[in-house]
């Protein structure tokens, strides 16, 4: 319990420094966001001051960082510059698409990559071995838009069985599956050699030699203590598919966060970029955080360490 | 083994059934039809027309909103909100007579209180206007003559009043709903007068429009039936390649900006009809930098523009979907000139004898040299590298290195604003010949820290006074000729290079029909959409 406040406390001066350090890389970036703004239009000085104006960059720097920090630390993180809506409502609205694309793709990933990672960690070199690595590296290679673009091709132009764009579960599938390909291949590869090198530990010749069918074997003594590596990578994946899959996002024409992002940061629409990076920043520590906890109940050993 | 075979059949029952379900936007039907679009952008933020910029934002405020004037296609004029309109011999102002039982979707009543209401608050720095602001002009009140005759006032003669009326941006919104949201909550919850009414917006995802069972005060032009569109569907496919498979897959009836080969391909199927709408604006074209070398020599720029074989480009890079481009405005912009047409043909031999008259000789590569320099120039671009690198190719031939470079939008300022550029290209999408003050006034020319757009740089006080002159025209027929004038002189300075129409590409189902382009030729009106041959 100690160990999971440590970490929470840890995370407020982590904030602030990718606070500070985000607003210093955005005044840095060429562009002004007024002018990324009205690019597209014949606006006029009066505008361009009204807007200037609006999003207070007509005043100095330092007053504009204590202004955003003392609102943020009051919970208002601010007004998007372009949608002149707060963010906050912003990021509420994407989360659940990205949220939902997470939830796919590491469903996908997941079994995926465990079934390939354990047919070829229980038979290493072998043809049966080389097939599943071959279909990992596939998976971790290809870029998610082409898959992606291929998955449409097949299944929504060709076969129709699914729609390419929409809403609900059956315009999940495509998506889940492009970015539980890219989840599933860096996975299997270390679920594999975790599992050979478990299948050659003592308790698993122990329980071999106690007679136990070889399916138990494998599931139940080998694998849960193969599962450490593959699941601290399982961490950093989730983190970053709960921070938004652009690509796979733009694809399937999916709002989220991860192009709410890019667009943040291509308008210099500060207040959105500050706010989403905050969240990201939490999210990679709390997920970690809960890793750190999944250990001590995959692995009791792990337990006893920490008591100790 | 048995518990994995276990997980497997699972999977595949699960995804059988999953598959089965699969749902696709129904096929167009009988009676009244639901209209699913596809837009390019995911960069929605307002449906406020006296606030956006935008022409994805105009494309929902188009069927939401209704405008005093209406222009069809060709930018004929007809009554719209207002039944009747007499411009001040003077320029002044405009009287306009309002139309009578048209309520707004949230019930309140248009009248003349709302014009003067729209207009008002479209000046008002705290609506943030960023569109309307400069369409509506000199704009200097709106005088109240009865409850449905209203006098629009302009502090300097405006030639222009009667055309602006027809742009998107000055459309009227109901006053009680701006009140009642206040102006955040309008901009996602946008009321007006229009054939459609706003239902939902899903940030990023879709827009969903429902007929407006009142409408009975559409343009002439449009027909006196009621729509057959019970609803638009609007939805955000910013990949080219997902829009087109999309459209392809049945998921939507309608698609913007398709590119030029899936055009092509698409209207050769049969099963699909294209409409490629040739912008109003200014002609997609380059600038030429006049303060800096080699283009500070007309001579250069002229033997540039001569090197360029314009109608083989546009084959080429589009198919013959797109026509070359004569002169700085396109042809269904108001007060175009269509002298231009005799200007700059390809002629290399022309080409070459004006860079050997400029001091240009043939040196090492093929590349021309002047004491001892090489003909080079700068180049960058910020979209359609393809354009660009055909231009490269083609000015090779005669002597020039362009330089060019595919930029972002934060380098192509950065560039401009310094001066560190020889060409680049513009477009610019307007139904108001006015646009040309926007590239050709010396009040425009970019500084550090001001982004502008006269990128040839041209400071001349007879241009500069031209352009007020035409803006300040008093009525239509002078402005038309003050503008033709403004277009010889700019190809008679050869700054601008104009290089090929700038188009809308939809492509839509061959289900349905009656689609029209609204003015300038960017939005499309879905009210008139029907099932095909029915």
């Amino acid at each position: 319990m100690r160990f999971v406040i440590r970490k929470i406390l840890g995370l407020i001066p982590l904030l602030l420094f990718t606070w500070t350090l985000v607003f210093a890389v955005m005044q840095v970036i060429p562009g002004d966001p007024v002018n990324l703004m009205l690019a597209g239009v014949p606006a006029s000085e009066e505008v361009r001051a009204n807007e200037r104006k609006r999003l207070g960059l007509d005043r100095p720097i330092v007053e504009r960082y204590f202004h955003f920090l003392g609102r943020a630390i009051q919970g208002d993180l601010g007004e998007g510059f372009r949608s002149r809506q707060p963010v906050s409502t912003m990021i509420l609205e994407q989360a659940r698409p990205t949220l939902e694309l997470a939830a796919g793709g590491l469903v996908v990933g997941l079994t995926v990559g465990l079934i390939l990672g354990v047919i070829a960690g229980i038979r290493p070199n072998t043809w049966v071995d080389t097939v599943c690595m071959v279909l990992a590296l596939v998976g971790v290679s290809l870029p998610s838009f082409w898959i992606g673009m291929l998955l449409i091709w097949i299944f929504g132009t060709m076969l129709m069985w699914v729609p390419i764009t929409g809403r609900g579960f059956s315009a999940l599938i495509l998506p889940s599956i492009t970015v539980g390909l890219f989840i599933a291949g860096g996975f299997a590869r270390l679920v594999r050699a975790s599992v050979i090198e478990a299948m050659g530990q003592d308790y698993v010749r122990t329980a071999k030699a106690k007679g136990l069918p070889p399916v138990k074997v494998v599931l139940k003594h080998a694998l849960r203590n193969a599962m450490i590596p593959p699941v601290t990578l399982l961490g950093i994946q989730i983190a970053v598919l709960i921070g938004g899959a652009v690509v796979t996002e733009n694809v399937f024409a999916r709002p989220g966060l991860g192009t709410m992002l890019v667009e943040a940061v291509l308008a210099k629409d500060m207040p959105l970029v500050q706010a989403l990076i905050v969240y990201k920043t939490a999210a990679y520590v709390i997920i970690n955080t809960m890793i750190d906890i999944v250990y001590g109940a995959i692995d009791p050993r792990i337990r006893v360490e920490q008591a100790a | 083994m048995g518990k994995m075979r276990k997980t497997k059949s699972f999977l595949m029952s699960t995804a059988a059934a999953l598959l089965g379900l699969a749902a696709l936007a129904a096929p167009v039907s009988a009676q009244d039809i639901t209209v699913i679009w596809a837009d390019d952008s995911t960069s929605d933020v307002t449906f406020d027309p006296r606030v956006t910029q935008s022409r994805h934002e105009e494309q929902i405020i188009v069927q939401v909103f209704d405008q005093l004037i209406v222009a069809d296609e060709a930018g004929k004029l007809y009554p719209g909100l207002a039944t009747s309109w007499q411009a001040a011999p003077d320029g002044m102002s405009v009287t306009l007579k309002l139309r009578e039982g048209v309520k707004f979707h949230d019930g309140s009543p248009f009248n003349a209180e709302a014009v003067k209401f729209t207009f008002d608050t479209i000046v008002d720095p705290r609506t943030g206007s960023q569109g309307a602001i400069d369409m509506i002009g000199p704009y200097d009140g709106t005088d109240i003559l009865g409850p449905y005759e209203v006098r629009i006032k302009y502090k300097r003669p405006n030639g222009g009043a009667i055309d602006s009326f027809t742009e998107n941006e000055l459309s009227i919104v109901s006053p009680a709903a701006v009140q009642r949201l206040g102006n955040q909550g309008f901009a996602q919850n946008p009321v007006g007068t229009g054939p459609f009414r706003f239902v939902s917006w899903e940030r990023n995802r879709e827009v969903v429009l429902e007929r407006n069972e009142d409408y009975a005060w559409g343009p002439e032009f449009m027909g006196k039936e009621k729509s057959r569109v019970a609803k638009i569907i609007h939805r955000y496919i910013p990949n080219n390649a997902t829009r087109v498979a999309a459209l392809e897959a049945g998921e939507v009836h309608v698609a913007d900006i398709v590119p030029a080969l899936d055009t092509k391909r698409l209207g050769d199927s049969g099963r699909y009809k294209s409409m490629i709408g040739v912008a109003a604006g200014l002609s997609f074209g380059a600038l030429f930098n006049t303060t800096r070398p080699p283009f500070d020599d007309i001579r250069v720029r002229q033997a540039f523009f001569h090197s360029i074989n314009r109608p083989r480009l546009a084959q080429n890079l589009y198919f013959g979907l797109v026509k070359p481009a004569f002169g700085p405005l396109a042809p269904p912009t108001p007060a175009y000139w269509d002298g231009v047409e005799k200007y700059f043909p390809f002629d290399q031999a022309m080409a070459n004898r004006l860079l050997d008259e400029a001091g240009w000789r043939p040196g090492p590569g093929g590349i021309r040299q002047k004491d001892g320099k090489p003909l080079t120039a700068y180049f960058p671009v910020l979209t359609l590298p393809d354009v660009a690198v055909a231009m490269q190719a083609e000015a090779r031939r005669v002597g020039f290195d362009i330089k060019v470079e595919n930029v972002l939008k934060q380098k192509q300022d950065e560039v401009l604003m310094a001066n560190q550029y020889e060409m680049a290209v513009i477009r610019w999408v307007s139904n108001d010949p006015g646009v040309l003050a926007i590239p050709f006034h010396s009040s425009n020319i970019p500084e550090p820290g001001k982004f502008k757009f006269n990128w040839s740089r041209i400071a001349d006080p007879t241009m500069d006074k031209m352009l007020a002159d035409a803006s300040a025209a008093p009525t239509a027929a002078e402005r038309t000729r003050l503008y033709g004038e403004i277009q010889k002189k700019i190809m008679d300075m050869a700054i601008f290079l104009p290089i090929h129409d700038q188009v809308q590409t939809v492509v839509h189902t061959a289900q349905i029909e009656g689609l029209r382009y609204s003015r300038g030729n960017w939005q499309v009106r879905l009210v008139g959409a029907k099932p095909a041959g029915r």
